[in-house]
């Protein structure tokens, strides 16, 4: 549906910015939005007409407010370090909230925390800390991404098999809405009746307008953690592991999978961890509460790695080596950078029985399309990472990484999984939107954006493929008969 | 009122429709067990999902199932028990009751202190909006963010967005050891605070914690003052660690794990049921402020999940109770209150409905333009 205003992204609006947040905070020229241009999946490339920064709450309102008395599409964007082409758009005007990155409060006895949408996640764990407190959604970028990010996205991350999502641990939010309308979303205090307008909101995208202040829980940190790696000859054998572990009631705080070729290329990297460059696999297994117990807890999951055939088992000894183990794991996008200029980070998930097929059909798709495929995945939760480096300079190369990224999705939607599980739809799932969902069920997601956002301002053209909204104009009969 | 029951998710789709053409509303039910439940609703016809029911696809590996909405929580621990599993959603009243409205009214039981609220347990759902779509919001994999969540939109909407006719949920391994403990709190408030504050020191997580006020104590376990009940969850070395922690509080006695069951089902007939909430930090005041407004209420039940910060209240019906209430409701309230079973007239006591910001309003009018489901049972205005 287009709009029917026509959008002014002119001089006079980057003059009327300007008077909001200072001339330095406004970016018009292409060198200045170089930056702005794509997110962390570099394969997408869209041009923003402009760029404006609020550095507080009054100048974000104001800013939206103009945008809106314009009609001017825009684009929330955080640190931009999405993985699904979902912080870019052609001739919008970027709304960058990295700048918002206020910790407002911390209300330690309570366990609750308020915060501006630019403060950075690991940030708000480090002020949590001095109340035996964190911040649990832990994606591997938490050291660039920020809150509201996570926000839109419902960023996962290795531990939240145990502790959950983004969209558990947001318990209230300040929205502003695209037409600038201020609405208050959930509560920190009580139950909350009602319409879950949180879980509407949380990871939509940016679809649904911005969130000024966030409510997030936080969780106890634990008085124990042990981490194991155990190494495997086979993929099926760790994918047996990852089964059985699972199925004992023992809930690991992280149950990682890492295969022989990101081994290699993180081994290879400043971030080598001590992996064995031999294995078919290696668990990257973590547990974490009470002392009393957990000990226990490490000598079951043993016993069910070696039952699985696995052929050495490490606890690290300390906080070193545990930092160590995880730094592989948290940096192997990172490491694989080198392997090639360009990364394709893939995300889907599929049920945790049926790992051991899917993992082995990707390895034959690898083969097929003469792609290199690494696996560095939360297994524990069925989420698959199957990342390809390549060259985007070859034509050749670029064409059967899409071909062999196209028969992943395929591959774990006939499995029956999801396309993402945790980096967002963007602009890079669109195509695949309409392998898991109904032309009505899609039509149904563009009914409740119009709810938030009815002129489609906020981050137009994401998550919904546009031919299914326009099908929703029509009333439910006339599409019956068609 | 008439009454039909539908076995399949068209033969829903197509009721809606006729409802929205003919200009009249229905009321969703599933199985009736919490039938007087919420605010009066003005419906013409019964739809009912009770026929709507079987487990869809359970493969024990993937701790996830997928099932109609009329398929009852009994149902679903029989086919889980024989796996180590469960669906840990332990709503008050009895299993007979269906998933479908379980997730429609986003109900919770004692469980909730560690595993969450239905939001939290629901991976999928496939519903038909009043506008007579059928539609699916999430997916069967324990992780998902294609599309926007009308998953958690429809987790307790109460039917007034669109019928549930199936929903995918996360299932939980049992621990090897699961035991129960009472410790008894002759000191009122005072003790209702030592345990909150016990709870929030502890390294671990009870599965369940609720404090019950003395009559409720007599009835479930034989007390003579309140007493907290624990449920505790883990491998056995866990569990005995967990008790030994609540020797801070006073001396556990272990009580028969049906204790659970018992609270969930311990309202009488046509008893006045709500709750009151706040801040988990306000758990003493919110005791205190149920205390007050059931003063005078013969047989009155206080029970509280210090955890989520929710006090539950239920008092049998009788003339002289709901004249108390009328007065005790009435007073200046610092906690939130949410209605459960209500007599038509205390509901304005209870509080406006959290249904009547613009946005909600918005929301019902985009998914049920023709207000064909259950009009009335947020309050809102015809």
């Amino acid at each position: 549906m287009t709009t029917a205003i026509k959008p002014r992204v002119d001089a006079s609006l980057a003059d009327r910015l300007a008077e909001i947040v200072g001339a330095r905070r406004v970016l018009n020229r292409a060198s200045e939005l170089l930056t702005y241009t794509s997110d962390g999946l570099p394969s997408y490339h869209k041009e923003p007409a402009l760029a404006v920064f609020p550095g507080t709450r009054d100048e974000l309102i104001a800013v939206v407010r103009e945008l809106a008395a314009r009609g001017v599409p825009f684009v929330p964007r955080g640190a931009g370090t999405g993985l699904s082409g979902g912080a870019l758009a052609d001739g919008v005007v970027i709304v960058g909230l990295n700048r918002l990155s206020r910790i407002i409060s911390i209300d330690a006895e309570n366990a609750v925390a308020v915060v501006e949408p630019g403060v950075v996640n690991v940030a708000l764990s480090r002020a949590a800390a001095a109340y035996g407190l964190h911040y649990a959604p832990d994606p591997s970028s938490q050291a660039a991404c920020t809150i509201g990010g996570n926000v839109a996205e419902n960023a996962g991350g290795p531990h939240c098999l145990k502790y959950g999502v983004t969209t558990n641990h947001v318990l209230a939010l300040t929205v502003l809405l695209p037409s600038g309308e201020i609405v208050t979303l959930g509560g920190a205090g009580g139950e909350q009746d009602g319409y879950d307008l949180v879980g509407a909101f949380v990871g939509s995208e940016g679809c649904f307008g911005i969130a000024l202040d966030i409510t997030v829980r936080l969780s106890k940190n634990p008085q124990a953690v042990r981490t194991l790696l155990a190494d495997f000859m086979s993929i099926d054998a760790a994918a047996r592991a990852v089964s059985a572990i699972v199925a004992t009631g023992i809930v690991p705080a992280a149950l990682e999978m890492i295969d022989q070729a990101t081994i290699r290329a993180v081994e290879a990297s400043i971030y080598a961890a001590g992996y064995p460059v031999d294995a078919a696999a290696a668990l990257l297994i973590e547990v974490d509460g009470a002392l009393a117990g957990l000990e226990h807890d490490v000598e079951t999951i043993e016993s069910l790695c070696r039952e699985a055939g696995a052929r050495t088992i490490r606890v690290a000894r300390d906080e070193t080596e545990r930092t160590r183990l995880w730094q592989g794991r948290k940096k192997a996008f990172g490491a694989m950078g080198r392997l090639a200029p360009h990364l394709v980070v893939q995300d889907a998930v599929v049920p945790r029985t049926k790992l051991p097929e899917v993992l082995e059909r990707i390895r034959e798709i690898g083969v097929e399309r003469r792609v290199r495929v690494c696996n560095v995945f939360h297994a524990g939760d069925g989420n698959l990472h199957p990342n390809i480096p390549y060259d985007a300079s070859d034509a050749d190369e670029t064409a059967r990484v899409h071909l062999a990224m196209r028969d992943i999705m395929k591959l774990c939607v006939d499995a029956g999984g999801t396309i993402t599980g945790e980096h967002g739809v963007g602009i890079d799932k669109l195509p695949y939107m309409d392998l898991i969902f109904s032309s009505d069920s899609l039509a149904t997601m563009c009914t409740l954006r119009e709810v938030f956002d009815p002129s489609r301002r906020s981050n137009p053209g994401k998550v919904v493929p546009l031919h299914a909204c326009r099908e929703w104009h029509m009333s439910p009969a006339a599409r019956s008969r068609s | 009122m008439t009454s039909a029951t539908m076995d399949t998710t068209e033969q829903v789709r197509d009721r809606v429709r006729d409802a929205g053409a003919r200009g009249t509303s229905v009321r969703i039910t599933g199985r009736g067990t919490w039938i007087d439940a919420g605010r009066a609703v003005r419906a013409t016809t019964e739809l009912s999902t009770r026929d709507l029911s079987g487990i869809v696809a359970y493969v024990p590996g993937d701790l996830t199932l997928t099932a109609r909405a009329g398929t009852t929580l009994a149902e679903l621990r029989e086919a889980t028990a024989p796996h180590n599993q469960w669906l840990a959603l332990d709503p008050h009243g009895s299993d007979d009751g269906t998933l479908g409205a379980t997730v429609a009214t986003a109900s919770t039981g004692p469980l909730s202190t560690a595993f969450g609220a239905p939001r939290d347990l629901v991976l999928g759902i496939e519903f038909v909006t009043g506008a007579g779509a059928i539609a699916r919001g999430g997916g069967r994999v324990v992780k998902n963010v294609a599309g926007f969540d009308l998953a958690r939109l429809f987790t307790g909407s109460w039917g007034t967005l669109g019928v549930i006719t199936e929903v995918t949920v996360r299932l939980h391994a049992r621990p090897s050891a699961d035991a129960s403990f009472a410790v008894e709190l002759p000191n009122g408030a005072g003790d209702v605070e030592r345990v909150r504050n016990a709870l929030r020191q502890a390294p671990f997580i009870p599965y369940a914690c609720e404090i019950l006020n003395e009559h409720l104590s007599r009835s479930l376990i034989g007390s003579e003052t309140d007493a907290a009940i624990f449920r505790l969850g883990g491998n056995a070395e866990a569990v005995e660690a967990q008790r030994r922690a609540l020797e801070a509080i006073g001396t556990p006695r272990e009580v028969d794990a049906n204790v659970w069951t018992r609270l969930r089902a311990v309202e009488p007939e046509g008893a006045i049921v709500f709750r009151l909430s706040r801040a988990g930090s306000e758990i003493a005041g919110i005791w205190t402020e149920a205390q007050a407004i059931l003063h005078g209420c013969p047989g009155a039940m206080i029970h509280a999940r210090p955890a989520r910060g929710i006090v539950r209240v239920i008092v049998p019906r009788d003339e002289r109770s709901i004249a108390q209430l009328r007065v005790g409701l009435a007073a200046r309230a610092i906690a939130k209150r949410v209605g459960e079973r209500m007599p038509n007239d205390l509901w304005p006591l209870i509080g406006p409905s959290a249904t009547a910001d613009d946005l909600s309003t918005r929301m019902k009018q985009a998914f049920d333009p023709r207000r064909v489901l259950n009009p009335g049972i947020f309050g809102e205005p015809t």
